[in-house]
């Protein structure tokens, strides 16, 4: 009798970690820490479309080219943006280095003026060319900077998610990123985020971000795009899209476009 | 006995309930009624300068300005930057608030180690004397905030929100009166800014009416109480004048019409006119009703109506028509006041011919009121008797020294000054005035005129068109500051090119330069931060200078200069702004001004020609007139009382009101003449007889006006003054010059008709 229920035990117990999805176990950290890299690809080239909408209706729509590398272990994320269209800033080239310990560095080129400025930017809640996209949403942020909370789950668009809360651990973070609170609803299958919510500094809803058509580009990494991003500021009605027409993944990008000499080869 | 008089003592409980429900069903109205302050609203909405701005506004998003300012002996004290911070930083957050400029906000641009760095203009407080030192040279070289949101002296700074179009000035002074208290300090912090005028005005129009009014009518009480010593003398005049305000006022909301700043005139000038009818009705009820007369109650009620409905009622449409020829006004609450005032006087006049008699055939016959003459107003008798001495022995000296004094006053119109400044509403030491004088004098300016520009906005030439335009509006003495698309750009061309290089300090001599310029900002400022500059697509410009002077002349000086400048410029859209809101006020008021005089002068002279059947008649009754009008604007010029929205009404209500004296000596004159009396013994038994009844008349009109005194407005306080220095004018013209004129000239209206005997 004694050990008929101390095997039904270890019995019930295997059945139970083998039929659970292992994913159960992740804390809302890790679920974001995954959600972070899934996205992160070894290398690739891109043609993509960036639309921004004012609160008349009225678009502006630059069209722009870019290859990724990464670079020590992952760490650092080198990005070479090319303007394509419109004319006026044609070749307008934007070169970034994004690391994950530190500020990042980027330089403009300006065509017109044949001259390539630095940009300082300490505030990755500043807006990303003119957008509703602020630098914090263009790269992944650090960690450590953020509690997190699993609310539950829901389905977006049919997407089983998770829901989670990330909360900057101080003022300075909150500063820094612009927001006091962030809702994301992380995909559980492919960890890769489905939809955001913006709390701005007092606590009030500020931006959504809907994330559509997400493409496997590395499968044997099983990294991801996605190919739409919406961002709609709900406070004074813009909204940007983030269109990506084309997408290559490539390991191997030459060096040599991330380089300020390159950058102003054009 | 007119079959009338009898209709009105049958039909009295008619009469009586009638008016008395009317005027409460009209009264009952009242609480419904809202203020307007905004000056725009006092523009029809068709005139061009509002048109522009209401542009400007769709194109650009408000443009209003609350301001906060901080005062203190430096405002780069580690203390106040915080207190500045935090206000800016809370204010932000305020609904209703679009924008905030201030020192934490507004951005520096700079060149720095091969970077543009745009950032905060103040970015950190400073913690030592060095890093305030460093601080203060930044801010000095940064002509984006010195001058305009930090004083050049440092002494000042502003934090400045953009409000959203629909916002009330109620609930964002308050929230930011809020804001000021929870982040108290040291500094003194004073409030600026049109809203907080507008709220303002719109609480001392509140006030005016709640003080003027009783205190309006407590005298007015005093005055009947003091004219007849009788209970009816006094309630009767004084029912018909609560009728009347009850009446005009209640129509204001029922016009789906709003209470303006002016608006507070309308029932002091029903108390102070709309009486005169009751007053005569009373007077003669007193005349009738002498010791031991025969008639009874209702006889007394039919007598007074029918002794007094003609000259009432001439009098009373001499006053109306001036006061509609208001209409001349393009400025909607004048034209709205003209028409208020208008309806309440026929009210008065109506109440006074139906209702008075009406009441008074019901009630039992009060005592006889001895009228002691002797006693009464000896100083008066004597100097009625003095002035037909005058009259009688020296005319032409009479005539030639009005015309001499009138000429030597009338050098004064030279010096009338035509302002449309709200902030002026105010005594010098008002909050309103003391936040626009910092803000003219250290700010940068508290008015503003814009002017838009229309086309590709980053083509070169009309960058360098926008830069060309706001180095003139610079040089000019009344420009405070100015704000321009183009100014940015070449504050860049300076983070981007050395000193030495040739486009440092201008503008890019390429289309795609300019573009790439907005693009490298882009990645490090804020998206709205050229929101108030340039539309979103690029196609409109704002160019915007901010005046330091409140001056209606010197604003009007920079719009000519720049309407002048932009004519024919395909470039340029529009020239808008409440400057010239302002200024298009002005010209409005200085046209509506000749228009209503003029008006009211002829149609008052034609009523005058058609009463007495001659055209010597309206000319001679003119005379007084425009001596009075000059007097007054010569007035007005020596004691700089400025021509604004409430002292441009005056004239043409001068006229209607005054022009009645001339007409009561006039037609007693006429009566004596055919009785028989030379000129000379007419015009001194008028004198001492109707003379009575007129300075009376004038007194009554004099004292509901001087409680005006004691209004919050400045405008209205001088529209006061005015009134008693004009109506003096048009009482002594009345019974010095119409006199001497008669005894002059004998015309031939006022001569006796051929004896039918």
């Amino acid at each position: 009798m004694k050990t008929y229920k101390w095997l039904s035990f270890v019995v019930g117990a295997l059945l139970v970690f083998t039929t659970l999805n292992p994913q159960e176990n992740l804390t809302a950290k890790q679920i974001v820490d995954r959600s972070f890299k899934a996205t992160k690809l070894a290398g690739s080239e891109m043609l993509s479309t960036m639309t921004i909408i004012d609160d008349k209706g009225r678009e502006r729509i630059r069209k722009i080219a870019s290859v990724t590398k990464l670079y020590d272990n992952g760490e650092t994320e080198k990005r070479l943006i090319r303007f394509l269209s419109p004319a006026d800033v044609k070749g307008t080239g934007l070169l970034t280095f994004d690391y994950e310990e530190k500020d990042d560095d980027m330089w403009l080129f300006m065509p017109a003026l044949r001259k390539t400025r630095r940009i300082v930017s300490t505030e990755k809640a500043k807006n990303f060319m003119g957008s509703e996209f602020t630098y914090a949403d263009m790269t992944p942020p650090i960690l450590d900077d953020f509690t997190y909370e699993t609310l539950g789950e829901e389905e977006v668009a049919g997407t089983p998610c998770w829901k989670i809360e990330m909360i900057p651990v101080d003022e300075d973070v909150t500063d820094e990123n612009g927001f006091s609170k962030r809702m994301s609803y992380i995909g559980k299958q492919d960890f890769v985020i489905r939809k955001a919510i913006y709390y701005d500094l007092d606590g009030e809803l500020h931006k959504e971000l809907t994330v559509e058509d997400i493409k496997e580009v590395d499968a044997a990494n099983h990294k991801y795009r996605p190919m739409h991003m919406i961002m709609v500021n709900k406070q004074n009605g813009r909204k940007s899209i983030l269109q990506v027409d084309e997408i290559q993944f490539n390991p191997d990008v030459n060096d040599d476009f991330f380089t300020t000499r390159y950058l102003e080869r054009y | 006995m007119s079959a009338f008089a009898q209709k009105i003592v049958r039909f009295r409980w008619i009469i009586i309930i009638g008016f008395v429900a009317i005027a409460l069903i009209f009264g009952s109205q009242i609480p419904r009624s809202e203020i307007e302050s905004d000056m725009k609203a006092m523009l029809p909405p068709d005139i061009e300068s509002r048109i522009n701005t209401d542009k400007i506004d769709e194109l650009f998003g408000g443009t209003e300005m609350l301001i906060v300012i901080i005062k203190a002996e430096d405002v780069l004290n580690p203390e106040t930057l915080k207190r500045t911070e935090d206000i800016s930083q809370q204010m932000k957050r305020i609904k209703g608030v679009d924008k905030v400029l201030s020192l934490f906000e507004l951005k520096n641009i700079k060149g720095e180690e091969g970077a543009m760095i745009v950032k905060p203009a103040v970015r950190r407080i400073p913690k030592t004397g060095e890093q305030t030192e460093v601080l203060r040279k930044e801010i000095t070289e940064n002509d984006i905030v010195y001058g305009s949101i930090v004083s050049e002296d440092f002494t000042l700074t502003a934090v400045i929100a953009l409000l959203k179009t629909d916002v009330s000035d109620d609930f964002m002074v308050k929230e930011v009166r809020q804001l000021i208290e929870q982040n108290p300090g040291q500094e003194e912090v004073v409030i600026g800014g049109l809203p907080f005028t507008r709220f303002q005005v719109t609480r001392s129009i509140r006030g005016d009416l709640r003080r003027l009014l009783p205190l309006g009518l407590l005298i007015m009480l005093l005055f009947l109480f003091v004219c007849f010593k009788q209970l009816r003398g006094v309630v009767l005049p004084f029912a018909v004048v609560i009728m009347s305000i009850l009446f005009s006022m209640g129509l204001i909301p029922l016009l789906g019409w709003k209470i303006h700043v002016i608006s507070i005139l309308l029932p002091i000038m029903l108390i102070a006119i709309a009486n005169d009818y009751g007053i005569h009705l009373i007077a003669k009820y007193q005349e009738y009703n002498y010791e031991g007369n025969p008639y009874s109650k209702k006889e007394l009620a039919m007598n007074i109506f029918n002794h007094l409905t003609k000259p009432v009622i001439l009098t009373g449409l001499t006053t109306v028509a001036g006061m509609l020829c208001l209409l001349g006004h393009i400025i909607i609450p004048s034209r709205q006041l003209s028409v208020l005032a208008s309806a309440g006087i026929l009210f008065a006049l109506a109440a006074s011919l139906l209702f008075i008699p009406a009441v008074v055939s019901m009630l039992p016959k009060s005592k006889p009121v001895i009228l002691l003459k002797s006693d009464k107003k000896p100083l008066l008798e004597k100097m009625l008797r003095l002035f037909g001495k005058i009259v009688t022995h020296r005319p032409k000296a009479i005539i030639a020294f009005a015309l001499i004094s009138a000429l030597a006053v009338s050098v004064g119109i030279f010096f009338v000054i035509v302002d449309t400044d709200p902030n002026k509403y105010y005594p010098k030491d008002h909050p309103v005035t003391y936040a626009a004088r910092l803000v003219n004098d250290n700010l940068g300016g508290a008015q503003n005129i814009s002017v838009v520009f229309q086309g590709d906005i980053k083509e070169p030439r009309i960058m360098n068109k926008i830069d060309a335009m706001e180095d003139e509006l610079k040089d000019m003495t009344e420009v405070g500051s100015t704000t321009s698309i183009a100014r940015v750009v070449k504050q860049m061309s300076r983070a981007l090119n050395d000193k030495e290089e040739e486009w440092y300090d201008r503008i890019p001599d390429n289309r795609n330069a300019v573009a790439q310029y907005f693009e490298l900002y882009s990645m490090s400022g804020d998206p709205d931060d050229f929101e108030k500059m340039v539309d979103f697509p690029y196609e409109h410009a704002l160019l915007t200078a901010r005046l330091n002077t409140a001056s209606t002349k010197k604003m009007n000086h920079v719009i000519d200069r720049l309407r002048e400048k932009t004519e024919d410029d395909q470039d340029v859209l529009l020239i808008g702004g409440f400057g010239s809101i302002l200024s298009e006020l002005a010209h409005k008021i200085v046209n509506g001004q000749f228009l209503s005089l003029g008006l009211a002068i002829f149609v008052v002279g034609i009523l005058l020609m058609i009463l007495f059947r001659s055209v010597t008649a309206g000319l001679i009754s003119a005379i007084p007139l425009a001596l009075s009008i000059i007097t007054l604007f010569g007035l007005m010029g020596i004691f700089r009382i400025e021509l604004n929205i409430a002292t441009a009404l005056l004239s043409s209500i001068m006229i209607g009101v005054g022009v009645d004296y001339t007409i009561h000596f006039l037609w007693r004159f006429r009566e004596e003449r055919q009785n028989g009396l030379d000129p000379q013994d007419a015009a001194k038994k008028t004198l001492t007889t109707t003379g009575r009844g007129i300075v009376f008349n004038a007194l009554s009109v004099i004292i509901g006006f001087v409680v005006l005194f004691t209004s919050s407005f400045m405008p209205v306080r001088f529209f006061g003054f005015l009134v008693v220095v004009s109506i003096s004018s048009c009482l002594i013209g009345a019974l010095i010059l119409i006199p001497a004129l008669c005894i002059v000239i004998k015309p031939k209206f006022l001569e006796p008709k051929v004896l039918k005997t």
